[in-house]
């Protein structure tokens, strides 16, 4: 059996000597994985582009960009359980069960057992948001990782249970006096959360800060190389001393918090909060994952690619609507869409086996042991 | 209170439900819960099966159904369905277990709704529809419809009105599976067209969501930044689309006309951002069937002279919103 | 690099071979697992497949039994080229295999796992279940099991499924029937009935293909026998004069090239201290796989733990990892109990394992080589909450320099190595977490003679420093030649222990239970 046929770099000793320097470029696979979203993201640009002479203007790019940023938070959070190899089903519900609540708590919150009516401070009620998102999350993790319920069941259970909360929360209706009052000293929610800092929206800014947190979280920190080595193979990371438990609920509280964030965004920029908010966002955020180059199996993926991959979603939603494209045609492009960026990538994966095997075979299968009799 | 309801004007509710649980004893919005009941009250239990109760519109009509079946001396359960026919299905097979006197029931669907619909009346139960109708009659006693289309033609009228006869607008469709979606629309166009200078420019449905509605008003703004008006299928998607004209500053410059009359688009009405909006009259509706089926059961007639009974919607503007409290109109 | 695998003498055309591999070559990638093979089958003869993991049989049955096609080369059946697309393929040749792990579903009858995919129909379309119950049947008289057509396979016990597993292979009308480790699973009786099974099928002319690492066993059913080694087929000779050392000769192809025995013997305090140590199966509820054992490890010792499969081995290494319960006993490390004490916490104590097998349970294959290496030890290079790169980097190449592991770099994806170099991660992996008790189950399985040397020449250099070794080990010259100590383990037990330069070959095997009965009676062989 002969070693790796890559040449060697910096090893000592000495690795046998490759016949070629065929399997060099070892970044090759990841770039076109990532290429590929980018190139679908390259394509929808120009053809909008063409079509639409607004597509380019610069206040539309920022607004698209708001619009991909909601989608682009809950798939960072996706990804990390995908990463895991799970599935997070419920953050579009944890979306509108965080919203309604920062929602309530603005409009002031009847103390059970009390007569009063408390007026939380806006970071207090962003702060229980939030918390309120991790708890969702944690509760996930708990039954993925602790209980041993498949992903699927338990964040689909989820989906259910959280909107419903929403739902119990405004007894169906929707909270509209988000802007506080001074007196109360609950003002400043809206601005907090939907203001443009620099010209840029704030969901921009955040997706920009959960971009590079959550990239320093999966390239930088053991926790993240934990991670990936769970996704990969979790046996083999169990034994190697990974904490595979601990980090599958870490994934679920994450997801938890970025779709907490989506719903406080959401929230400031409607301003409504309304228990149907999120609703199917979560099947925009695995697309966007999935596009973005990462497996569903688990391991592989980076925020990279999935931003690219809410920009591609984000870009070919709004742009069809900017161009007028039929409602119904929407549907079927975007649906295209998702299906093509992926079966190219298995597709390009199976092409590349199969002509690096072709290679490998040409240089190996020489003439042969005289035949036998 | 529910008696003068009743006696004002004619109008119906639309569509799509969503049902909550809940009873209240007034016409606010206050909310309990109809508990699966025995037969303590005086004329046994009705069933009360909705659509989902997310919607204020259909807590409205779950709300009203309780109570005035509670006023009539029943006791009240409620279901659910979310528009799945099958679920509808198992709510019926429930309420024919429980033997409920009657069944109030939102459909999920026209076609679908007949075979659950038949099967309770097989079964000795009453079945009184609100808000949407079944593709067949005679097994409903009574089917009790808004006018949708009359709804869309008096806010397509009022919209026109205030818009003028002139220049570009938009429309925002609801969920493109719900039949409503395309009645309203009809409606709409039909008034509208009569006006060859208002040009339909573009036309997006926003799944009768508020946030995608702002989304898609967002977009479309850039498209078309030089419209005068938006018509919406419902009230929610034009709440976004005025949000997304406000946050661009134009909201001064196009008019908007909303379809549900629910809380938030009579305070946007009053606000003066929204034109107009359409009031489904859900309580009367609502309140009819109850009626109806308690007449049912005491001498075996509805009282009324059809099954299908269409009540006509109201148009809602600045001229009567103070009067309109959580889909009711007080005079 | 490709060899011309030298062809016997028996040249000659002979009307006994129904399935010949001419010049058959594999490539799984980078590896080249088939490097021009010549094969034959003979009717009603049982072939022999002899070589060490990963020398190309178990490749070589795959491409027989249509699983796997070959990168080059022809098969031959009577004489014609075939193509054998797939399994199913193979079977309407005629073709079966019995693969180690049953493919049988445990959730359906005996009567449906013999005919699933090829069920019997009525002239109405149907299912024939009665026409099935009767070959079912008469195919179990014929192989002296009567169990019921309609008993469930989960209910039965391996030596019994297996012979389902003969029977449907019998039942598509083999020709020739590929066996790869028939007895790993098997008791001494099973294994008797096994053999008399074969001894009727060779009598009706159906060509055998057998593997096993029993040597001994497959020597007594041989008729002729084949060695591989590096892809290519090295020997081969008819059952005449065919014994245990001319096959291990051929299988090393030289001497071990490693011989531990006389290393240093200089042991420290007990590193790690087994006492009575029982450990229910998991698989099996209640079932002690470990029923007793107390062993000492001290710092700087090398104990190979022998025996054979099923005697609770695994169990044990994987209880003292961390990664199943003790059920009662101690595992003592240095002066601190294990119990309750997580895998990660073991680890950071200084006791870590390398699991049996390296594919499932030690690499992450999506990962690079330096990945894989750091994994287990990945905080220790943690600065201010991050990883650093200069620290984590550090440990990568001392160690990849350290355990001499062949690659182009630490960037290299970890699956590019070949098996020994992944064992060599996996081993080195554990020793940047500095362990002071390194558990090894099965260290060299799969993987070639030169790299075995090195793993324990590696290990040996380990104990030097302190480390105490405890493995797992089924090759018994391997137990001889690389530890200080052999501790013999059978059905959950420690039998006996040996000193490796005073005991026998014999004495060891005896011990594990292995050379009961008549089964191997052959000489003692050298190596």
């Amino acid at each position: 059996m002969s070693d790796t046929l890559a040449p060697p770099r910096e090893t000592r000793p000495a690795a046998t000597p490759p016949p070629a320097g065929r399997f060099r470029k070892p970044n090759w696979n990841a770039l076109l994985v990532e290429g590929r979203a980018l190139i679908a993201l390259a394509i929808i640009v120009v053809i909008f582009a063409s079509l639409s002479p607004n597509f380019l203007d610069p206040s539309n790019l920022i607004l698209m960009t708001r619009h991909v940023a909601m989608n682009a938070i809950l798939a960072i959070g996706m990804l990390m359980v995908i990463l895991n190899g799970g599935i997070d089903l419920s953050v579009g519900s944890t979306v509108g069960v965080t919203g309604v609540i920062a929602g309530y708590l603005l409009q002031g919150w009847d103390m059970p057992l009390t007569q009063l009516v408390a007026y939380p401070p806006v970071w207090v009620v962003i702060a229980a948001s939030v918390l309120i998102g991790a708890l969702v999350g944690w509760v996930n993790g708990v039954l993925v990782s602790k209980l041993n319920v498949a992903p699927f069941i338990a964040t689909l259970g989820m989906l259910y249970v959280a909107r419903g909360i929403a739902l119990l929360i405004t007894n169906g209706e929707t909270f509209t006096k988000l802007q506080g009052e001074e007196g109360l000293g609950n003002t400043g929610f809206i601005t907090a959360l939907a203001s443009a800092p620099l010209g840029i929206p704030m969901p921009v800014w955040f997706m920009v800060a959960f971009a590079v947190v959550f990239s320093l979280l999966l390239n930088r920190t053991a926790f993240g190389r934990w991670l990936y080595a769970t996704g990969g193979n979790e046996r083999a990371a169990e034994l190697s001393g990974v904490p595979v438990k601990r980090v599958q609920t870490i994934v679920y509280v994450l997801s938890g918090l970025c779709a907490a964030t989506v719903g406080l965004l959401l929230t400031a920029d409607l301003p409504a909060a309304t228990p149907r908010a999120g609703e199917f966002y979560e099947l925009n955020a695995i697309a966007a994952v999935v596009i973005g180059g990462a497996a569903l199996s688990g391991g592989r993926g980076t925020i990279r690619g999935t931003l690219i991959g809410a920009f591609v979603i984000g870009f070919l939603v709004d742009g069809l609507v900017l161009v007028g494209v039929s409602v119904f045609w929407q549907q079927v492009i975007k649906g295209a869409v998702i299906i093509l960026a992926v079966a190219v990538d298995q597709l390009q994966q199976s092409l590349q086996k199969r002509r690096a095997l072709r290679r490998v075979a040409a240089a190996t299968n020489r003439p042969g042991a005289p035949r036998p009799a | 209170m529910f008696r003068k309801l009743t006696t004002a004007a004619a109008a119906l509710v639309v569509t799509v439900g969503l049902a909550a649980c809940g009873s209240s004893d007034s016409g606010s919005s206050s909310s309990g819960s109809a508990a699966a009941g025995g037969s303590g009250g005086g004329g046994g239990t009705i069933a009360v099966i909705t659509v989902d109760p997310s919607n204020p519109y259909w807590k409205a009509e779950v709300d009203t159904a309780v109570a005035e079946a509670k006023k009539l001396g029943y006791e009240t359960t409620v279901d659910a369905h979310g528009n799945d026919a099958d679920k509808q299905n198992q709510f019926i097979d429930g309420a024919i277990s429980k033997k409920v006197k009657a069944i109030i029931l939102d459909p999920a669907g026209a076609d679908e709704s007949v075979g659950a619909v038949k099967k309770a009346t097989d079964a000795g139960i009453p079945v009184f529809l609100v808000n949407a109708e079944i593709a067949d009659q005679g097994i409903a006693k009574s089917q009790i419809v808004s006018n949708n289309a009359q709804g869309a033609t008096l806010g397509a009228q009022a919209w026109v009105e205030s818009v003028g006869e002139k220049g570009e607008y938009v429309e925002l469709f609801g969920n493109p599976t719900d039949n409503n979606a395309q009645v309203r629309s009809d409606g709409y166009t039909e008034v509208i067209s009569q006006y060859p200078d208002l040009k339909l420019v573009q036309k997006e449905t926003a799944n009768w969501d508020r946030a995608e509605g702002k989304a898609k008003m967002e977009i479309m703004l850039r498209a078309h930044p030089n419209i005068v008006g938006v018509v919406s299928g419902n009230d929610e998607m034009a709440l976004g689309a005025i949000q997304a004209l406000k946050d661009a500053g134009k909201l001064d410059q196009v008019k908007v006309l909303g379809f549900d009359g629910n809380q938030d688009a009579a305070n946007a009405v009053k606000a003066g951002e929204m034109v107009a909006t359409v009031l489904q009259p859900i309580v009367q509706g609502t309140t009819l069937a109850v009626q109806q089926a308690d007449a049912f059961l005491k001498d075996g007639k509805t009282g009324a002279s059809t099954e299908k009974q269409a009540i006509d919607c109201v148009l809602i503007t600045k001229d009567n919103v103070d009067t309109l409290d959580n889909f009711v109109l007080s005079e | 690099m490709t060899q011309v695998a030298e062809r016997p003498a028996n040249a000659e055309p002979d009307a006994d071979v129904v399935l010949r591999a001419v010049d058959i070559t594999k490539t799984y990638g980078v590896t080249r697992a088939l490097k021009g093979v010549n094969f034959d089958v003979r009717r009603g003869k049982v072939t022999v497949l002899f070589g060490e993991n990963g020398a190309g049989k178990s490749t070589l049955m795959k491409i027989l039994s249509g699983v796997e096609q070959p990168t080059g080369g022809v098969l031959e059946l009577d004489g014609e080229p075939v193509v054998l697309a797939s399994t199913n393929d193979a079977v309407a040749r005629g073709i079966a295999i019995i693969h180690q792990e049953l493919n049988l579903c445990p959730n359906l009858s005996v009567r449906d796992n013999i005919f699933i995919g090829r069920e019997l129909r009525t002239r109405r379309g149907d299912v024939d279940y009665a026409r099935e119950a009767r070959i079912t049947r008469e195919l179990m008289e014929r192989l002296e099991e009567p169990i019921h057509p309609s008993t469930l396979v989960a209910d039965l016990r391996l030596g019994q499924q297996q012979i389902v597993e003969i029977a449907r292979a019998l039942a598509a009308d083999a020709r020739i029937l590929i066996m790869d480790e028939p007895t790993s699973a098997l008791s001494a009786a099973e294994v008797e009935v096994l053999f008399k099974i074969i001894d009727d099928l060779t009598a009706d002319g159906v060509a055998i293909v057998y593997i096993s690492h029993h040597l001994e066993e497959a020597i007594e059913v041989a008729d002729h026998a084949v060695v591989f080694r590096d892809g290519e087929l090295v020997a081969d000779r008819s059952a005449e004069g065919l014994t245990l050392p001319w096959v291990v000769a051929a299988m090393v192809g030289r001497e071990a090239e490693y011989d531990f025995t006389g290393a240093a013997r200089e042991f420290g305090e007990v590193a790690l201290r087994i006492e009575d140590v029982r450990v229910v199966d998991p698989d099996a509820g209640g079932r002690l796989a470990v029923d007793g054992v107390s062993i000492d490890v001290h710092a700087g010792e090398i104990v190979a733990v022998y025996g054979l499969m099923g005697a609770g081995r695994t169990e044990l290494m994987e209880a003292l990892s961390g990664r199943e319960p003790i059920a009662s006993g101690r595992a003592v490390l240095g002066s601190t109990d294990l119990a309750g004490h997580s895998i990660q916490e073991r680890i950071a104590l200084g006791i870590g394992l390398v699991p049996e097998d390296r594919q499932r349970d030690g690499l992450v294959q999506l990962m690079t080589v330096g990945q894989n290496l750091s994994l287990a030890s990945l905080l220790g290079a943690v600065r201010r909450g991050f990883v650093s790169r200069k620290h984590e980097r550090g440990g990568i190449d001392d160690q990849i320099r350290d355990v001499r592991v062949k690659t182009a770099g630490p960037e290299a994806l970890i699956t590019s190595l070949s098996g020994g170099n992944q064992q060599k991660v996996v081993i080195g992996k554990m020793l940047l977490t500095r362990p002071k008790v390194l558990l090894l189950d099965e260290p060299t399985r799969g993987i070639d003679v030169g790299a075995k040397g090195e793993i324990f020449s590696l290990l040996f250099r380990e104990a030097e420093r302190g480390l105490a070794v405890l493995y797992v080990t089924s090759e018994i010259g391997e137990a001889l030649t690389a530890s200080h100590r052999v501790v013999v383990m059978s059905k959950g037990r420690v039998v006996r222990e040996f000193d490796p330069r005073t005991c026998t070959r014999e004495e060891v095997m005896a011990a594990a239970g292995e050379a009961g009965g008549d089964v191997h009676p052959k000489e003692p062989d050298s190596e």
